[in-house]
């Protein structure tokens, strides 16, 4: 495809890097206002929608056109963070477009919650740009303190309260880390510039202040992403919110951590692996360990939930230890197949969200038992279930495989030949990725297997009805044909390591 | 002409699948007929295709034929394929499984009569069963035969599990047919596990996963060795995990818990086969290095000898069944091992004549593959006509059915001779080349080994022959048993046609042998791809002479004829107690047969003690140690509180604690590492 990211450049001039942020910021502010006045969500999930769909077009053309750019030194747009805020705006508009039509969000302060929703994301595309840690935190932040609202916004249910204060709790303590490992990196370096602290580094060596900051930035950032140990907020947080909310979080918030991940770790320790005093393998293979026990914790912690949320929290904390191999493997093919399978969960992961919330919205509980004859109330609906957690699961030919085999063959993919060296971790994720199996076969069971109470048939509203038939278009095709979306991954990825 | 529809060959089933899942129920049979006709069209393309291929000298020059498109391109430049590959053994896997496969349909026509509106998704599935095995028989690269595998993989599940809803003797029957599926899918998983990370080690050794560019001989000589031995050892977990060999045996006699026409096809066309076919066209890979081939003979013979004694006291006609598919596919890998040991040694040293004998032992086993499919889709679906009209299992309960039944009976008459060995029967050809090809490997290095598992492979032919009368016997001859008294005769005629097709090919079909069947197959241009092994000539009728001049053909035949003699004996003239031998049951090797040599146990000692200890284990660190029984500690910390605490959902005040826990854990891994590590 030839297109002239010119078109975008001619009205933006020097604010083009940051152009879709600055289309969604401005649905931000406007939100609250056209709410008050007209009163109809339906109106503001309308404006909503049509933000992020100039927003996406005007990355869409950045990205296809290959555009790269920076804005004031803070934001640089390229690949990498065009891929990244493509993603992000896949899931917001996954979200916005359900959000009217469930009956869990709230409908008292619609208005704000389509602001918070917007600068949610806003917050993640800033991360997506930034090279810089203090613009990162500012962008974290901002995700964060809109999510704490977020998850509190919820229709008369008191398990969005407690979570909400829980969230705020866990959250204010890893902000506490963070800023503690920055300061603590700028008075070894001098600099908050990612790169400038990489040439710092790779003189002056590893040292001991140094390993304190990284391990208090791992920690801090580590419960974004909801690694294991800093995992055990997820599950409570996603089972409390509203569910569109949980999607949010699961697909949308989670990979906001892994791009910080990829933006700081990777960076640094590629940058720093030349140096032998840099202590890459070491970290390499910290990150490793986190890896492994984290998809270990997740699917097995999974086996044992009958609350389906809950299931799909745990199962998200495993897709995130499969995503940190490529912390462990440090490769651009890593990297590539990392960002894939992000763009595929988002899809399967999502998809899944998005039914439970459908589920929830026509009366149908959160147990796994609720599933039971689902296949006969409403076919559709268990049909793309099913699609989903096979996804998941890796069953060829859907997006999951795909992406699970592109991610894990890069465990042990190095030099351009068999590495060894993580051998043991790419067996761990595929017997994991078996293990996962048997809680998906679980849902699947009920609805397909089990007898149900009642054979009603079931109208799902129809906004979910077309969020899950886009989920369920790309994990169908994007399982055929990933070239899709793979040569903007390896792209991502090759913006990244340059 | 046709060679280049090969891709409808998996395609069409795929259709079938579509069209009765869909609309099913909307046509006669729920949806039989549309399956019987994919079938019926993908064995009419298979047939044509494979004709085409093996009188055409243009193909039999190079020994395959391909054409694939881009899946996708993975950085690093590899490019992953979709596409078909013909050669000899995808022609043989193709036209073996569309063919019995499309009986099998027919034969469930009569079999599923009672299922009602199940039948649609009983023929959906056996529709994609299908579709799986005739895709990885054609397909060009080991991805794409990875994703057929697994589809084989999920339908096992689903039929191995149809009466899981209601089974029509009970609860308990459901119950099982339930665990059975999950067992199935979960032990053939692991293998599948070993199986995907040996891809990942091919693809990056190789640069590709295409078996054309694969099986050069440029490519493995430019190949790290090591790496070489790492894939095929991973390949063949996958393989041991599928095809059910030791240690990985045991779910395949439970996998009897779905309809008898599901393991008909598991058995005889698809799923286990497989394994088989994966390791026959692995072998270019697996003669890198003799020993790996020694591996797939011992297990091999191991599995062999095992499954036939347990077979050996079972009273479920099923089950003896199951452990004969074991048994035999046993001998089909001893067949390719030893075979495939001679090869590896022949390239070694540069030896044509080890080359030549290693062969044989190759088309040996693949021989038997076809056979076996023949003679046990014959039997299983005869003992399906049995259960269908008697309506059980125990064959206590049977006996005296073979004047009820008569064509059920002589047809599974001429499928246990083929089975045994009886000579010029189907298997007597196949079974009696594996045994001599086992015994020339000993000639040339690990004699003790070698002459250990011809020994093995002798006395499993004695009990093979002796297992398979006392089912005989016991069903069909003898006093009537208390289900044969209200049968209502023999099975209709979906049923019968498809036992006398069967027979004729499970009676005849070992005469290929001397019509140049090893032409076709040999290892030589064709199935090794362009290695040059062996020459390839016919030998025909010389292995008339070759076979009967043996002493040791006589020794086997004499053995077989015992064995029939006492089953005999024992179970029709019931001159012979057999209760003598096992001291009435209370023997100690009656009782490990009747455990099944402890693996279930085994399995679920690992399996649950291990697996779910593991989850239990966890599990109780996550809910008690960071949910729960920190509280304490967190009152001392940071008091207050009270209201969050009555959370239903967890607790603050220990998640606060357990996140500084967190840290300070994750401190002291990262300072664990490097203190190992020597960073610092």
């Amino acid at each position: 495809m030839n297109i002239d990211p010119t078109i975008i450049s001619n009205i933006f001039g020097d604010f083009t890097p940051i152009a879709p942020m600055i289309i969604m910021i401005l649905g931000a502010l406007i939100m609250p206002a056209i709410y008050l006045s007209s009163k109809r969500r339906n109106l503001v999930t309308g404006a909503m929608l049509a933000v992020i769909i100039i927003s996406i077009i005007i990355n869409f053309v950045l990205l296809v056109g290959e555009y790269t750019g920076t804005y004031a030194e803070l934001f640089t747009y390229d690949a990498f963070s065009g891929l990244m805020i493509l993603l992000f705006q896949t899931v917001v508009f996954l979200v916005a477009l359900v959000s009217a039509a469930s009956t869990e969000t709230t409908r008292l302060y619609y208005g704000a919650y389509s602001s918070l929703l917007l600068a949610a994301t806003t917050g993640m595309m800033f991360v997506a740009t930034a090279g810089d840690l203090l613009t990162i935190f500012l962008g974290v932040e901002l995700v964060s303190i809109s999510s704490y609202a977020l998850v509190a916004m919820k229709r008369n249910d008191p398990r969005a309260a407690e979570a909400a204060v829980k969230y705020v709790i866990i959250g204010g303590i890893s902000t506490a880390l963070t800023i503690y490992g920055i300061s603590m990196l700028y008075g070894v370096t001098g600099t908050t510039n990612i790169a400038d602290i990489a040439t710092v580094l790779s003189t002056d060596g590893f040292s001991w202040a140094f390993g304190i900051a990284m391990i208090t930035i791992i920690a801090g950032y580590g419960f974004k992403i909801a690694a294991v140990p800093f995992h055990m907020w997820a599950p409570d947080v996603y089972e409390g919110a509203a569910t569109p909310v949980s999607l949010f979080l699961a697909t949308g918030s989670k990979k906001m951590g892994l791009v910080v991940f990829f933006k700081i770790f990777l960076v640094l320790f590629v940058a720093g692996s030349a140096v032998a005093s840099f202590a890459t393998v070491e970290m390499q293979y910290v990150f490793a360990i986190i890896a492994a026990i984290t998809m270990t914790v997740g699917n097995v912690v999974a086996i044992a939930q009958p609350n389906i949320k809950r299931m799909l929290a745990y199962s998200s904390i495993a897709q995130a230890g499969y995503i940190l191999i490529v912390m462990a493997v440090m490769s651009e093919y890593a990297l590539t197949g990392g960002l894939f399978h992000m763009f595929t969960h988002v899809f399967m992961k999502g998809g899944a969200f998005l039914i439970v919330g459908a589920l929830i919205s026509v009366g149908i509980g959160e147990k796994i038992s609720d599933y039971r004859g689902l296949a006969k109330r409403a076919p559709f609906v268990a049909f793309a279930m099913l699609l989903f957690l096979f996804s998941l699961a890796g069953i060829p030919p859907l997006a999951g495989f795909t992406s699970k085999f592109i991610l894990f063959s890069s465990a042990i993919y190095g030099d351009g030949g068999v590495m060894t060296q993580w051998i043991w971790l790419a067996f761990i994720a595929i017997l994991n990725s078996a293990i996962s199996l048997y809680y998906y076969a679980r849902v699947v069971k009920a609805m397909y297997i089990e007898k149900g109470e009642t054979t009603d048939k079931i109208k799902i509203p129809n906004a979910f009805a077309v969020a899950i038939a886009i989920c369920v278009v790309f994990v169908i095709i994007l399982g055929i044909y990933p070239q899709l979306i793979l040569d903007f991954c390896s792209n991502a990825a090759a913006a990244l390591f340059a | 002409m046709f060679i280049e529809y090969t891709w409808l060959i998996p395609v069409i089933p795929l259709l079938c699948f579509l069209i009765v899942g869909f609309l099913g129920n909307k046509t006669p049979q729920g949806g039989g007929y549309i399956a019987i006709t994919g079938a019926a069209i993908a064995t009419v393309l298979a047939v044509l295709v494979s004709c085409e291929f093996w009188t055409s000298a243009a193909y039999s020059d190079v020994g395959y034929v391909t054409q694939q498109i881009t899946w996708f391109t993975l950085p690093g430049g590899f490019t992953l394929h979709f596409g078909y590959y013909i050669d000899s053994l995808a022609c043989l896997t193709m036209l073996f499984a569309s063919f019995i496969a499309m009986l099998i349909f027919v034969y469930s026509l009569g079999y599923m009569h009672d299922e009602g509106v199940r039948k649609r998704r009983y023929f959906g599935e056996v529709s994609l069963f299908l579709t799986g095995m005739l895709g990885l028989a054609v397909s060009s690269n080991f991805l794409e035969m990875f994703i057929f595998w697994e589809i084989m993989g999920l339908c096992s599940y689903l039929l191995i599990g149809f009466w899981s809803f209601n089974h029509p003797d009970g609860d308990a029957a459901s119950e099982n047919a339930a665990s059975a599926a999950k067992k199935a899918f979960l032990v053939t998983r692991l293998g599948d596990v070993c199986l995907m990370a040996g891809l990942f080690v091919l693809l990056f050794a190789f640069k590709t996963l295409d078996y054309a560019d694969m099986f050069t001989e440029e490519a493995l000589a430019a190949v790290d060795p090591n790496m070489i031995i790492l894939g095929s050892l991973l390949i063949f977990g996958g393989v041991i995990g599928k095809s059910a060999q030791f240690p990985l045996l045991d779910w395949l006699p439970d996998a009897m818990a779905g309809p008898t026409t599901v393991s008909a096809l598991i058995h005889a066309a698809t799923m286990v086969k497989a394994g088989v076919y994966l390791t026959a066209r692995c072998f270019p890979l697996f003669t890198q290095c003799s020993w790996i081939l020694l591996w797939v003979a011992i297990i091999g013979g191991v599995t062999a000898f095992f499954a036939a004694t347990m077979a050996l006291n079972n009273m479920n006609i099923k089950k003896v069944l199951a452990y004969s598919t074991l048994s035999q596919l046993g001998y089909m890998f001893l067949a390719l091992g030893a075979g495939g040991y001679m090869i590896a040694l022949g390239l070694e040293q540069g030896n044509e004549a080890l080359i030549v004998a290693g062969s044989a032992g190759y088309t040996a086993g693949l021989l038997h593959m076809v056979n076996h499919a023949f003679f046990k889709a014959l039997l299983f679906l005869g003992s399906g006509s049995v259960i269908h009209s008697c309506g059980t299992e125990d064959m206590r309960k049977m006996g005296g059915l073979g004047k009820k039944m008569k064509i059920t009976s002589i047809t599974m008459l001429i499928g246990s001779l083929s089975i045994s060995g009886f000579p010029f029967f189907a298997g007597f050809w196949s079974k009696d080349l594996i045994i001599e090809s086992v015994m020339h490997a000993s000639d040339f290095g690990e004699q003790t080994l070698f002459l250990i598992l011809w020994f093995l492979a002798i006395v499993t032919a004695f009990m093979t022959a002796f297992y398979m009368f006392r089912m005989w016997f016991m069903t069909f001859q003898g006093v009537e048993g208390v289900n044969a008294h209200h049968t209502h005769g023999e099975s209709p005629k979906s049923m019968v046609v498809p036992l006398c097709i069967l027979s004729i090919f499970a009676a005849g079909l070992g005469f290929v042998i001397l019509f140049g069947f090893d032409n076709l197959i040999s290892i030589g241009e064709n199935a090794a791809g362009n290695l040059q092994v062996g020459s390839g000539e016919g030998k025909g009728f010389e292995y008339i002479t070759e076979i009967f001049g043996n002493v040791y053909t006589w020794m086997t035949i004499v053995l077989v004829l015992m064995a029939m003699g006492i089953a005999y004996l024992m179970y029709s003239k019931k001159t012979m107690n057999p209760g003598k031998f096992n001291k009435n049951g209370e023997s100690r090797l009656y009782h490990a047969l009747t455990m099944r040599w402890w693996f279930p146990q085994l399995y679920d000692q690992i399996a649950w003690k291990l697996g779910y200890g593991v989850a239990r284990g966890v599990d109780f660190v996550d809910k008690n140690i960071i949910d729960g029984t920190v509280n304490g500690i967190s009152n001392a910390v940071i008091g207050g509180g009270e209201i969050l605490s009555k959370a239903q959902t967890g607790n603050v005040r220990s998640y606060t604690t357990v996140v500084f826990g967190g840290v300070v854990v994750f401190f002291c891994v990262i300072l664990g590492i490097f203190w190992y590590m020597g960073g610092l």
